[in-house]
């Protein structure tokens, strides 16, 4: 079991959370496996500077920290909280129906690997997945977006999309000042906070979360 | 030297032959522990199946040759597959380049006459069970098939013997997380092949709910026992593949070797219990959701090797 | 100094908005705070500094230009909203400190020089819009949110992914790049091909959710509509010029790097789409507020049009831009006039603006000639730059669908709106709040703002004075030369005047 080898196991596992959200119907399910995805994640850039050889630097485990705090504690805990005071705690049949975007999120699957096939990195990656997985699960985060109808699935499929940036983000610790990525941290939460602000509106103004009766705009 | 082989060879055959009822003893007997039963006793399976064996047959006089056919292809079908599949070594009995095409369609082929017997009753319970089985069925082939991909990529072979005998041992670096995916994937392939729990209830008796038992409501005598003998095999046989998988040997002597697969068999026939009553058996229309992850786990694991994204 | 001034005052001012205690102090605030703001900003000229390459934040002749432009929209955006506005459900000082910090946010973008803090900016800043957006309360406003926030995060995150691959691209070297833009053009030449194309379609889809350019534009009239007018002036005016500087940062890159005929057709494209949609969506429509918003969609087509033609089209682009702030501004600066007396969205509702009130109708009726590129107003002079640029460049096809479809806007636009100029007044109109005599001064300075914009835009477009000219030139030259060069130029420019 060599360092590469969990590496590449958790992306891949990154992966299979992406369609396990897709496939499931409960949204605190969603929750939990987006924290689930967020805590891997979490751990991959210390992971990283362990494989090139030296020990983790600050930078890495600022990073590593900073998601865990919001990504897998914050965030999680004001969905489930918006969750629990609601009533409805299920996705309504939605527009492709869950086996089904099972499938055309595994298609997604492979049509970013085809795609990460074509980019030849610049330099030598971590691992090989680093690529294929984010395009796969930003094109897998979009997916949700725009096939659920519940405003708060809608939000993890952007978090999800996200983690994608996040994943491609990681060839590039040495890159990004320190600032900047807590910058982009930052702004991440504070725009879940306001989404989810949104998503409270939305419930005590139509007594429901399903955004698909947020239609009265539109040309005359 | 030769000597020793052969008779290796012949003790491994008898062996084969005569673990798969002990197999579902162990299964039972887990799940009999785990409810605080003593449960019937290690041998209850290889009894029933004397019982059976020694009663008459009644046949229904709107049935034809299909009906009396179905048990017997059946089980022939799976004991040609037991010759081509490596089950306790890491060595089969026959084998040539191509072969695994030949195993996963006499699964198929012994599925058919199951599925035939059971539409020749003409009785609508058998009918729907079969249309079940065949959902099932079609559902499942797609990640056994893409599995099987995944390991001839990995091993450049397509003899079933050496896609997962000591060559995937060699290649299994290489392929990586690949293989945890097909583990996966095989695991519910087995569970939806040999009717186990999340998808459908051995121990139920409910015609409405059942899938492979209420198929063969009507057979009796030998024939029901071949048919219970039949799905013990299947269940060895798919699940020695999983094992071959999942805990790949290195050439060693067969001595050391089939002891080993044994030990782990019995631990996968527990896995199984452990599964059947931690968990309950899903809605019928969720189960295309578990076989589509099946695919989906297969597929993925497809890519990861063909691409050969991993290192 | 400056750069630090730039980004501090209006927090400061907006943190005055969020503890004072009575809501004229508040306003008060507001209003320093952006004049502050323009004072420094009008101090800071002319810069002759070139930001070097490790420099986070710096003044470049695009980003000075752009941070000009803003700032001036938001002081005459801070005189309007004293007479604008009422007492409303969500707290008054909410509103004025995101106000505020949108302003420092835009500010941060036009000065930052590192794709990652220009991003962080950016992001800030629709931050930022979100609760002003909201601010009218009720599911129509709360439904223009949901969509706005959740399309521009998306498009913000896809943005940032093209950041990321560009300095994918720049990981092939051995030494390495820091993310600056002087550093990035300097060694242009040898970053990677593939990874800088992905980065800037990846760029130009996340950049231009945030600009509305056509298909990604849908969160546009939905916001501006239901937005209050001086907010819907600020995203139209200002922040979609941000996320222009954005896309055209991720434009210098490629330029530099030899991809600008990649990168100019990509634009063309974009932008052509973008003004055939709001032709499209104008006609017809019954929602001035939401026609104002199609044009803002046309206007940035227009913008990204110029810059894909290159070095020909840019200057004419910069040109519009400034137009576009002034006229953008003017505009719902007139719509949130007319709306305060008819209290209608409707264009049905709203007839006769002559005779209700002359001095409005006479603006609106000058505002819509801007709007639509009459000449003397400056928007002629920068449509008929970019025509020229089409012509020079041989693309017959791109100057024949710009032209046809500036047409058809045109022409929507004016049979859409003209009705609310001149017809008869709606009978049975009662008069409304803003119409009393104890409202006058809120009237006057209302207008007064319109009218300073749609002044300054007729000024700009009849008389050029050399200063602009320099300023704007130089921005198009920034965007469209290599750095390096470009700095040569300008050095060799200031030693023999």
């Amino acid at each position: 079991m060599s360092a590469q080898f969990i590496t590449d196991a958790v992306l891949v596992l990154v992966i299979l959370l992406n369609l396990g959200m897709l496939a499931s119907s409960r949204l605190a399910t969603g929750v939990k496996l987006f924290a689930l995805q967020s805590l891997l994640l979490a751990f991959l850039p210390l992971a990283e500077e362990v494989l090139e050889g030296q020990s983790p630097g600050l930078h890495a485990f600022i990073i590593g920290a900073g998601t865990l705090a919001l990504k897998v504690v914050l965030i999680p805990y004001i969905l489930l909280r918006i969750i629990r005071t609601g009533e409805v705690h299920r996705e309504v049949e939605p527009f492709i129906g869950f086996t089904a975007s099972v499938f055309v999120g595994a298609l997604l699957v492979i049509g970013s690997f085809a795609v990460a096939m074509r980019l030849p990195l610049p330099m030598v990656p971590v691992s090989k997945l680093i690529v294929p997985v984010a395009l796969s699960t930003l094109l897998l985060g979009m997916l949700t977006l725009v096939s659920r109808l519940k405003a708060i699935t809608q939000v993890i499929g952007f978090l999800v999309l996200e983690n994608g940036v996040f994943i491609l983000g990681l060839l590039l610790l040495k890159q990004t000042p320190l600032l900047v990525e807590l910058g982009i941290l930052l702004d991440l939460f504070v725009g879940v906070f306001l989404m989810a602000i949104v998503v409270y509106h939305i419930r005590r103004e139509f007594d429901h979360m399903d955004t698909h009766l947020l239609d009265a705009l539109k040309e005359s | 030297m030769i000597l020793v082989r052969v008779i290796a060879a012949i003790l491994e055959g008898v062996l084969v032959l005569a673990l798969p009822p002990m197999l579902m003893s162990i299964v039972v007997k887990t799940k009999a522990w785990f409810a605080g039963r003593t449960g019937p006793p290690w041998f209850q399976p290889y009894y029933d199946l004397h019982k059976l064996l020694n009663k008459g047959a009644v046949y229904s006089r709107t049935t034809t040759w299909v009906f009396r056919a179905g048990p017997i292809v059946n089980l022939a079908a799976l004991l040609t597959a037991a010759t081509l599949v490596p089950v306790l070594s890491s060595h089969s009995v026959f084998g040539f380049a191509g072969d695994v095409i030949l195993v996963a369609y006499l699964f198929a082929l012994g599925r058919l006459f199951i599925v035939l017997a059971a539409l020749d009753t003409g009785s609508s319970f058998e009918g729907m069970g079969a249309s079940r089985e065949v959902t099932f069925g079609t559902m499942s082939e797609p990640a056994l098939f893409l599995s099987l991909i995944v390991l001839a990529s990995a091993t450049k072979s397509l003899q079933l013997s050496e896609m997962i005998g000591p060559q995937l041992f060699a290649a299994r670096g290489a392929v990586g997380p690949a293989l945890l995916l097909v583990v996966g994937a095989l695991l519910i392939v087995l569970l939806t092949e040999t009717c186990r729990v999340p998808v459908d209830d051995p121990a139920t008796h409910l015609e409405l709910t059942m899938i492979h038992e209420v198929m063969v409501l009507d057979h009796s005598g030998p024939d029901f026992a071949y048919i219970t003998y039949g799905a013990a095999l299947k269940f060895l046989l798919l699940g020695s593949i999983l094992l071959h998988v999942a805990f790949p040997h290195p050439a060693q002597s067969p001595w050391i070797d089939v002891p080993l697969r044994v030990i782990e068999l019995a631990g996968l026939a527990a896995v199984v219990g452990v599964i059947e009553c931690s968990m309950a058996r899903l809605r019928l229309n969720r189960v295309p959701l578990l076989l589509a992850g099946a695919t989906v786990l297969a597929a993925l694991a497809a890519v990861l090797a063909l691409t050969g994204s991993v290192t | 100094m400056t750069l630090f001034l730039l980004v501090a005052v209006p927090l400061v001012f907006g943190a005055l908005c969020l503890v004072l205690p009575t809501s004229p102090l508040r306003m008060a605030a507001l209003v320093a705070g952006a004049w502050a703001h323009l004072a420094v900003v009008i101090r800071s000229w002319p810069s002759v500094e070139t930001p070097l390459r490790d420099d986070f934040l710096g003044l470049d002749p695009l980003g000075h230009l752009f941070l000009t432009l803003i700032s001036a929209l938001f002081a005459a955006t801070s005189v309007y909203f004293v007479g604008y506005h009422r007492k409303r459900l969500i707290s008054q000082r909410v509103f004025q400190a995101c106000i505020l910090a949108l302003l420092s946010a835009l500010s941060l973008l036009c000065i930052s020089q590192h794709l990652g803090l220009l991003w962080v900016a950016l992001e800030s800043a629709s931050l930022a819009v979100t609760p002003l957006i909201y601010f009218r309360l009720g599911p129509r406003a709360l439904e223009a949110t949901w969509k706005f926030l959740l399309m521009n995060s998306v498009g913000v995150a896809l943005a940032l992914l093209g950041i990321f691959c560009v300095a994918i691209a720049t990981t092939c070297q051995r030494n390495p790049v820091a993310l600056t833009i002087a550093d990035l053009v300097r060694n242009a030449a040898q970053l990677d091909r593939t990874w800088l194309r992905v980065g800037f379609l990846l760029g130009l889809v996340g950049f231009g959710t945030k600009m509305g350019l056509a298909p990604l534009h849908s969160w546009k009239p939905d916001a501006y509509g239901e937005a209050p007018p001086p907010v819907a002036a600020l995203m139209a005016g200002g922040m979609t010029l941000g996320a222009f500087a954005g896309l055209l940062r991720m434009f210098q890159v490629c330029a530099a790097a030899g991809l600008s005929a990649f990168a100019g057709s990509w634009l063309i494209v974009f932008g052509l789409i973008s003004i055939g949609t709001a032709a499209v969506f104008i006609v017809g429509n019954n929602d001035y507020r939401r026609i104002l918003a199609y044009t803002s969609v046309e206007h940035m087509g227009v913008l990204v049009v110029g810059v894909g033609l290159g070095s020909a089209g840019s200057y004419a682009s910069m040109l519009h831009a400034m137009h576009n702030m002034l006229n953008k501004g003017a505009m719902f600066f007139l719509a949130g006039f007319i709306w305060r007396i008819y209290e209608s969205n409707e264009i049905r509702a709203v007839r006769g603006t002559l005779i209700r009130s002359p001095l409005a109708g006479v603006l609106l009726l000058a505002a819509l000639c801007a709007t639509c590129g009459l000449p003397p107003f400056g928007m002629f002079f920068s449509e008929l730059g970019i025509v020229l640029a089409a012509a020079q460049t041989g693309r017959w096809w791109v100057l024949g669908i710009f032209v046809l479809t500036l047409a058809v806007v045109f022409v929507g636009v004016m049979t859409a709106l003209l009705p609310m100029v001149f017809g008869d007044l709606p009978e049975n109109s009662s008069v409304s709040e803003a119409e009393l005599p104890s409202h006058r001064w809120r009237r006057w300075t209302m207008l007064g703002a319109a009218t300073a914009l749609l002044a300054l835009g007729f000024g700009l477009g009849a008389y050029q004075p050399h200063a602009v000219r320099d300023a704007l030139a130089r921005a198009a030259d920034s965007v469209c030369r290599p750095q390096a060069e470009f700095v040569t130029l300008a050095r060799t420019a200031e030693v023999q005047p």
